[in-house]
């Protein structure tokens, strides 16, 4: 027939080749997975942060951010001067405010060149999160530095978290702050960032004793509805570096009554947020996914350890410190006062704080290159 | 032993002879308006792709299950007029325009502020004779022609005058009706048939959806047409050509009612994966499924009710839930859904069964009188304007699934009737919400999506292909429509030893669409004509009025 079918034809015999191969054993509605995979793609994640009603995990106060700082030690005629005898915005005197360094060093990219007061830090008692130690008393070990423990909200003691303590009483940095909700709106957008849970080895999605989790990156656009949600069971891409997945960190775990845990490892993933990419090596990270009884969506917490070094990296370089309300050089000396996981072998101060992010997640179709495709929703 | 020798000879006779075709009443000669499509065609074919179009002529009216026939009862209105003409005046401009003017004519102008009647004749007769299928007649040619020339005076410019014949032609009824104009059967079959240009435009616009193109147009100048075997010969070479793509997509957009999709919308609350995009998707995705399997594999026709093969995009894949390497952008991608998946046949696909859904929720009402109706040509009746939906639609019913809830019609004698032939088909399909996405449940009830057909029962909507498949209405359905599709009529009475006979060769070439498209496309009845018709009178006049009017409103 036409000419233009034959291409198509050829492409199709080529391309059904490989869906012969690969793709016929998938099935799009099958209670249990026919290659026993799962896949989701993760669009919400959050630091996970317990805000009680009237800030009393906070009693001195919100921490005082690097705008208050910086006016703070200005004379009243500079503050005239500087800011249009002070009529210029917050937002305009941004960047006037940041490079307050004594030789107009940028103090977010540069925090150790003044000393800022001691930042305003959790001193609540609860908090998300897990028992990342093992010990309820927070006393420093070989693997640990002596710190404060949490309660969980539910009556769980020994919780570990150290980033909360950090940036539970920064205004931005509170559960609801600009800094993080940019950050998810612009992953969302962009697909950057994008994190791909592949779970393999399930044969039933319920319950199944020895399951693998593997975490990739992708850098397709997420598939949205139009109200912006994400649509579940779309396809995204694995992001390649030549012939291996950028990504692809694994952990064993298990599913019980629907509820995917993961052993402990390192697992290194994608960030993105606030226009700045971070590529954090989360330690002893674990994952806890409860997956919807339809298999179309799941919520959970990632714990682990976040190297500080990283963490303040991503702070440093991010877009939207007047919305963040808060102050490099305090912050950076607060995290390194507050880790406690991973002590520096010559110097025993701890390189990682505790953490945990509450993530949520929709089934997704995770496409390997070639002939390693693979299906990964039921 | 005479006896013996007469009866093989009369097998071999039998075995050995292609059986006859057996004469038809013939068509009674018409006009035919052209579709929105066919006239983007004609224009792109005559001027260039790089002319727009800009506007649509008002739809034609699907009539007896096929909008081309509808063609033959089009009437322009008013209103209809000022649409071409505002269409004809935008593609004259931009044929005449800078840019264009070169590749549009065979002449120079001895000066383009002054009128060149002789230029301006070639012109016209050049393009005339592709706008309307045939040589422009002296008179048709003089009104173009003068126009243009006065025109040039009184603007002072030739390209302007030119432009201004060349809307009165694309605004005339010679344009826009494909008229059937006739003469004795040179071969005698019949008393009638049609002239050669006219055989040389219901060819091309059957098989390429468009006006014929020079060599065709040569060949029936040339007596081509007249001959059988040089019918073959240049169906033959027509549909090796790349553009029977173009026919074939304009019979099955017909035969699968696209229109419909123009009207078609969802609850995005209900139904989020479904899109704009996903509707333009899905008509492509029937096409692109029955080019492959009817033209690419010349697969049987029943096939297209059970195959697993399709296309995809991504945002088909996600209301089809199923893994694409292109999730994003519209690249199309071949699929074979798995033995396992209970999809199978385009009736499981979002264009069909989505199309014949309530914006909210599925149909099998719907459904099963689509089926009916477009696959079966069976008419079902409207139904009666007293009809209670209270019972159906109570969202306090406690009727879970739509089977549930469509007992009411079954013992409603005022509904069972027609609900009786058209429900327990479409139940088939209830695996299939309204956006066309595959449940298993329906208010937390399984579905029971068990049904028949003519009283063969099925399991599923994958079941129901299979009997659609294997129902003898679903060949002949598809061997009446498209002979009606040729012929631009309904079928009658007449028609009945032929209909036997195409519907007996479609079965033993197994069911071969282009098979099928050959033998109606070379038949004598496409070409056979009932009684003479009046090639000019009326005609002439009304095409003389037309240009003059269309002439006479541009004039500055």
């Amino acid at each position: 027939m036409p000419r233009t079918p034959s291409l198509r034809s050829r492409l199709f015999y080529l391309v059904l080749f490989f869906c012969t191969c690969l793709v016929s054993p998938f099935q799009s509605y099958a209670q249990k997975p026919v290659d026993g995979t799962l896949g989701f793609v993760v669009r919400d994640w959050f630091t996970a942060i317990y805000n009680s009603r009237f800030v009393d995990e906070c009693p001195e106060g919100l921490a005082v951010s690097n705008d208050e700082i910086w006016w703070r030690g200005l004379s009243k005629e500079d503050r005239a001067r500087l800011t249009d005898n002070g009529l210029r915005s917050n937002l305009n005197r941004y960047p006037t405010a940041m490079r307050r360094g004594p030789n107009g060093e940028n103090v977010c990219l540069n925090p150790t060149v003044v000393t800022d007061p001691p930042m305003n830090v959790v001193e609540g008692r609860y908090s998300y999160g897990v028992n990342l130690d093992g010990d309820i008393d927070g006393s420093a070990t070989t693997k640990n530095c002596a710190h404060e423990n949490f309660t969980h909200p539910d009556g769980t003691p020994g919780i570990d978290n150290q980033m909360y303590r950090l940036i539970g009483c920064v205004y931005g940095w509170r559960k609801g702050g600009l800094p993080e909700l940019i950050a998810h709106e612009r992953r969302g957008t962009s697909g950057l960032g994008m994190i791909l849970i592949e779970v393999t080895g399930v044969e039933d999605a319920r319950n199944d004793d020895n399951i693998t989790v593997t975490f990739y990156r992708s850098i397709d656009q997420f598939a949205l509805d139009g109200s912006g949600r994400p649509l579940p069971f779309s396809s995204y891409n694995i992001d390649m570096d030549g012939d291996g997945a950028r990504y692809g960190d694994s952990l064993k775990g298990a599913i019980r009554n629907g509820v995917l845990t993961t052993v402990r490892g390192d697992v290194s993933l994608p960030f993105y947020g606030n226009y700045n990419f971070m590529h954090p090596v989360i330690k002893d990270m674990d994952l806890r996914l409860e997956i919807a009884t339809e298999g179309t969506t799941a919520d959970g917490l990632i714990t682990g350890y976040y190297n500080v070094d990283r963490f303040l990296y991503y702070v440093g370089g991010m877009v939207g410190h007047t919305s963040a309300a808060d102050s490099c050089p305090a912050m950076y000396r607060a995290a390194h006062e507050l880790a406690d996981g991973y002590p520096d072998p010559e110097t025993g101060r701890c390189t990682h704080l505790s953490t945990a992010f509450e993530v949520s997640a929709y089934a997704a179709f995770i496409i390997h290159p070639k002939n390693n495709t693979r299906q990964t929703a039921r | 032993m005479r006896a013996v020798f007469a009866l093989l000879l009369s097998f071999v006779l039998l075995v050995g002879c292609e059986q006859p075709e057996p004469p038809t009443d013939g068509s009674t000669p018409a006009m035919r308006r052209l579709s929105n499509e066919q006239y983007r065609n004609v224009i792109t074919d005559v001027f260039g792709p790089h002319i727009t179009v800009a506007g649509q002529a008002d739809s034609l009216l699907r009539t007896e299950g096929l909008l081309a026939l509808g063609a033959q009862t089009a009437r322009i209105t008013p209103s209809g007029f000022e649409k071409f003409y505002s269409m004809a005046r935008s593609i004259a401009q931009q044929v005449v325009n800078e840019q264009n003017r070169s590749g549009q004519f065979q002449c120079e102008p001895a000066s383009i502020t002054e009128p060149d009647d002789s230029c301006a004749k070639q012109f016209f007769s050049d393009v005339g004779r592709l706008l309307y299928r045939r040589p422009p007649t002296t008179d048709e040619l003089a009104i173009p022609v003068t126009a243009a020339n006065d025109s040039a005076v009184s603007n002072g410019n030739f390209y302007a005058g030119i432009a201004l014949g060349l809307a009165g032609m694309l605004t005339s009824p010679q344009f826009l009706f494909v008229i059937d104009t006739t003469e004795p059967d040179a071969l005698g079959l019949s008393k009638w048939q049609l002239t050669s240009h006219a055989k040389a435009a219901r060819l091309s616009f059957l098989l390429w959806n468009t006006t014929p193109n020079k060599m065709l147009l040569d060949a029936a100048e040339a007596g081509e047409l007249d001959t059988q075997e040089g019918v073959d010969a240049h169906v033959d070479r027509m549909m090796a050509s790349h553009r029977l793509e173009a026919g074939v997509r304009a019979f099955f957009t017909d035969f699968f009612r696209f229109e419909e999709f123009d009207t078609l919308e969802k609850d995005s609350i209900i139904y989020p994966a479904f899109s704009a995009q996903v509707i333009d998707d899905s008509k492509e995705q029937l096409l692109l499924t029955v080019l492959d399997l009817l033209m690419e594999r010349k697969e049987d026709y029943r096939n297209l009710f059970t195959t697993k093969k399709t296309f995809l995009t991504g945002p088909l894949a996600r209301v089809y839930r199923v893994p694409t390497s292109r999730p994003t952008g519209n690249a199309w991608e071949p699929y074979e859904f798995s033995q396992s998946d209970p999809r199978a046949g385009v009736l499981m696909q979002v264009g069909f069964a989505a199309l014949a859904s309530h914006p909210g929720r599925s149909s099998p009402t719907l459904r099963g009188m689509a089926i009916r109706e477009a696959f079966l040509c069976q008419h079902i009746p409207s139904p009666p304007g007293d009809v209670d939906f209270s019972q159906f639609e109570d969202p306090e019913s406690p009727d879970a699934t739509a089977k549930d809830r469509l007992e009411a019609h079954s013992i409603e004698p005022a509904c069972a009737g027609c609900h009786k032939i058209m429900d327990p088909i479409g139940l088939g399909l209830e695996q299939l919400d309204g956006s066309a996405q595959f449940r298993t449940t329906e208010n937390e009830t399984v579905i029971d999506a068990s049904g028949e057909l003519d009283g063969i029962p099925f399991e599923d909507g994958a079941g129901l292909g299979r009997v659609m498949s294997q129902n003898p209405a679903t060949t002949a359905c598809l061997a009446n429509r498209l002979t009606e599709y040729a012929l631009g009529r309904p079928l009658g009475a007449g028609d009945r030893n032929y209909m036997e006979y195409l519907e007996q060769k479609f079965a033993d070439t197994g069911y071969r669409f282009p098979d099928l498209l050959r033998r109606i496309a070379t038949s004598r009845a496409l070409y056979a004509v009932s009684e003479p018709a009046n090639n000019a009178g009326p005609l002439q006049g009304a095409a003389t009025s037309a240009t003059t009017l269309a002439i006479a409103e541009s004039q500055p």
